[in-house]
């Protein structure tokens, strides 16, 4: 595992070096979205608590970030705080709401409570832009040192990747990681042993949002801009297509499925306007023949081989 | 020194190379950033249609230099627009950048195109570009929401000052600036205003907004909507039985010549508005048949709008001996220097911010050729109207 870090790690500085600044730009947002499915995947794939609202904490917390950012300067500490405080606060206000139902209530729940923070974002002009969303955020920084351009960017948000990843890999292999499985498998025999399916279920919400937030942090310093569309339900469906396309259960899973996804829509749209059927079509083709996403087919391909 | 066979090779590229550089220079690339997908999709194809007309009618080449267009979609989303923007500039190398439809787009474009030093050709019209966020790389060669929503005033006055006009627009910074100008302007000359309606981008149904206003009772209505919200807001202003009772106004773009009226039956017959753009317009007439000839319909505001920014281009080219991008300064000082010829009529730049100076055309929709939809009509023009700029 050790080796795997490293690995990223170094990969990600002859990458820094190397690419152009777009490229850079467009694989830090492909890190951060990744991220933001990786911790949906936390709800849907080890949960089974399939959300249509992760946008909101997602996008929240950028608008949070943008906000802090415009009133005392973009430090990235700063950020990643008034992210993550976003997200969890965010998070603990939706379980709240939608974690006493269950299935398809659940789906409807967590996109309404979504689309509210979506009204807040679209309607509360003074503070948000409202349509017209946040630009003119300050660079980021880091205590004394500004960190311009899009080489730091996409460092932070390979160490941020990495961070996630760890975080959420240890959750997963925790107890409370195995009683989260537990509560989707076997809900009644879990109460039976005595959890209680509620705190189990709203402390992985509240990691997805803690994380989620975190990337939403970084999110507007990628086009230094942010609007309303990144806390709209489309966003979260957009994140749900990812996850499946990446794999369900998997936690890098979700960084393949945010590439494939935005490779679509940056790559192909130049090409055709019907980008969007291609990105359904990729959708409908990972179903059918690779029920556990990209990742799941790879394993299997790399189990074969063997 | 004696002349080798290797020296002579040597210098032969040195001779030879300039020759074919003189003879096939690099193409010019252009960029377009425009929507294709979103609820701006049909006038983002008519943008594209429209520049395509001119690079077919100037043999895809300005001033000699082959031209290249490479077109991307903004889906009428800032954030898209700026990854676009960025592609465009920072992978396909293009020299000089254009379009926008969405005024958000716009705002969002500008500090990542003056940032890159990039000479932007801004279709969108949102009215900080000619005024705090205007860019010494930004050049607008269209109105500026201002243009409209301030003559939509003054015409409004004229014709029936004692009226009460009640506003709805889409959500987002077009409609707030439209209406907002209209509403100053109106409210300045002594006009009376009553509610104002706000819907989201993108809104499928009207009903709560038609019943609101049928229970204002206003006598005029000002209305901003842009691409399908129009189509289907003057849809459902016919099915509500609107059409006719209250008088209706508004921007050009919610009675676009090819975009919208079309669509709509005679739903916004007798409807007045103001627009830079109008197939009735005299400066228009070569555009208007050379586009009909295509096999498309009467042009609207944005297969107008992407042919007179084609035109812009070119001359940008031609008044650069087919260099715009190697003194940028200089060939943006040449266009302010002299008029361009253009379909939207003779336009001069403002030199303050790069914005264009446009006539303003008074638009009635009246019926058309039998079995043939609406047509726009000029019924008067307010001429060479200027944003108030950085002043404002």
């Amino acid at each position: 595992m050790t080796r795997a870090v490293l690995a990223a790690a170094l990969l990600a500085v002859v990458t820094a070096v190397l690419a152009d600044d777009f490229l850079l730009r467009f694989l830090a947002e492909i890190l951060l979205l990744g991220i933001a499915v990786m911790s949906l995947d936390l709800l849907i794939g080890f949960g089974g608590l399939v959300s249509l609202g992760h946008a909101a904490l997602f996008g929240g917390a950028a608008y949070a970030a943008a906000i802090a950012a415009r009133a005392w300067g973009g430090d990235v500490l700063l950020m990643l705080g008034a992210g993550i405080a976003t997200g969890t606060l965010l998070a603990a206000a939706m379980g709240v709401v939608i974690l006493r139902s269950g299935q398809l209530f659940l789906l409807i729940l967590t996109l309404l409570t979504g689309q509210m923070v979506w009204e807040v974002a679209f309607h509360w002009r003074d503070v948000t832009g409202g349509a017209d969303g946040l630009r003119g955020l300050p660079a980021l920084s880091f205590g004394p040192w500004a960190l311009p351009g899009a080489q730091p960017l996409f460092l932070l948000a390979v160490l941020l990747a990495i961070l996630a990843w760890l975080v959420a890999r240890s959750y997963v292999a925790a107890p409370i990681g195995r009683a989260l499985v537990g509560t989707r498998e076997q809900p009644i025999r879990m109460s039976a042993l005595g959890y209680s399916l509620f705190a189990v279920r709203f402390r992985a919400l509240l990691l997805a949002g803690a994380i989620a937030g975190a990337a939403g942090a970084l999110y507007p310093f990628v086009n230094l801009y942010v609007g309303p569309q990144s806390v709209h339900w489309t966003q979260s469906a957009a994140m749900v297509i990812m996850l499946v396309i990446g794999g369900i259960g998997s936690l890098w899973g979700g960084f393949l499925g945010a590439a494939v996804y935005l490779g679509i829509q940056t790559y192909l749209s130049a090409w055709t306007d019907r980008w969007q059927l291609c990105v359904g079509l990729v959708f409908v083709l990972t179903v059918l023949l690779l029920p556990n996403g990209i990742a799941g087919g790879m394993r299997r391909w790399r189990g074969g081989a063997e | 020194m004696r002349i080798t066979r290797r020296l002579a090779l040597a210098g032969l590229p040195a001779v030879a190379l300039p020759r074919a550089a003189l003879a096939q220079p690099r193409p010019l690339r252009i960029g377009m950033i425009t929507s294709l997908s979103g609820p701006f999709t049909a006038l983002g194809e008519s943008m594209r249609a429209g520049m395509r007309l001119l690079l077919v009618q100037s043999g895809e080449r300005f001033a000699d230099r082959p031209v290249e267009l490479i077109v991307e979609d903004d889906q009428a989303r800032p954030d898209d627009g700026v990854r676009k923007a960025r592609k465009l500039i920072e992978q396909d190398r293009v020299d000089l950048l254009c379009g926008v439809i969405h005024s958000g787009v716009a705002l969002a474009l500008r500090d990542v195109v003056t940032e890159a030093q990039k000479p932007t050709f801004i279709l969108g019209s949102a009215n900080d570009l000619a005024r705090k966020a205007a860019s010494p790389y930004v050049l607008r060669p269209t109105k500026t929401n201002w243009m409209l929503g301030s003559s939509a005033a003054r015409r409004a006055y004229e014709t029936q000052s004692g009226a009460r006009v009640v506003t709805a627009a889409s959500d987002y910074a077009a409609g707030r600036e439209y209406v907002g100008d209209f509403v100053t302007t109106y409210q300045g000359l002594g006009g009376r205003i009553g509610r104002q309606f706000w819907t989201p981008l993108g809104t499928a149904d009207f009903g709560p907004l038609l019943t609101a206003i049928a229970a204002e009772r206003p006598d005029s209505v000002y209305v901003f909507f842009a691409g399908s919200d129009a189509v289907r807001f003057l849809r459902q202003w016919k099915e509500y039985r609107l059409a006719g009772r209250i008088r209706l106004t508004g921007t050009g773009a919610c009675f676009d010549q090819e975009d919208v009226l079309p669509a709509v039956g005679d739903a916004p017959l007798g409807a007045i508005n103001t627009f830079h753009q109008s197939p009735t317009a005299p400066a228009s007439a070569a555009f208007v048949e050379a586009y009909r000839a295509t096999g498309k319909p009467l042009p609207g505001e944005f297969s107008t709008t992407g042919y007179v920014c084609g035109q812009v281009l070119r001359a940008a080219v031609e008044r650069s001996n087919g260099d715009p991008t190697g003194n940028w300064a200089q060939t943006r000082q040449a266009l302010f220097d002299a008029p361009i010829d253009t379909a939207f009529g003779s336009m001069p730049f403002d030199p303050r911010n790069g914005q264009a100076i446009l006539d303003i055309h008074v638009n009635e929709v009246n019926a058309g050729a039998p079995g043939q939809p609406l047509v726009n009509t000029v019924v008067h023009t307010y001429p060479q109207l200027r944003d108030p700029g950085p002043n404002a």
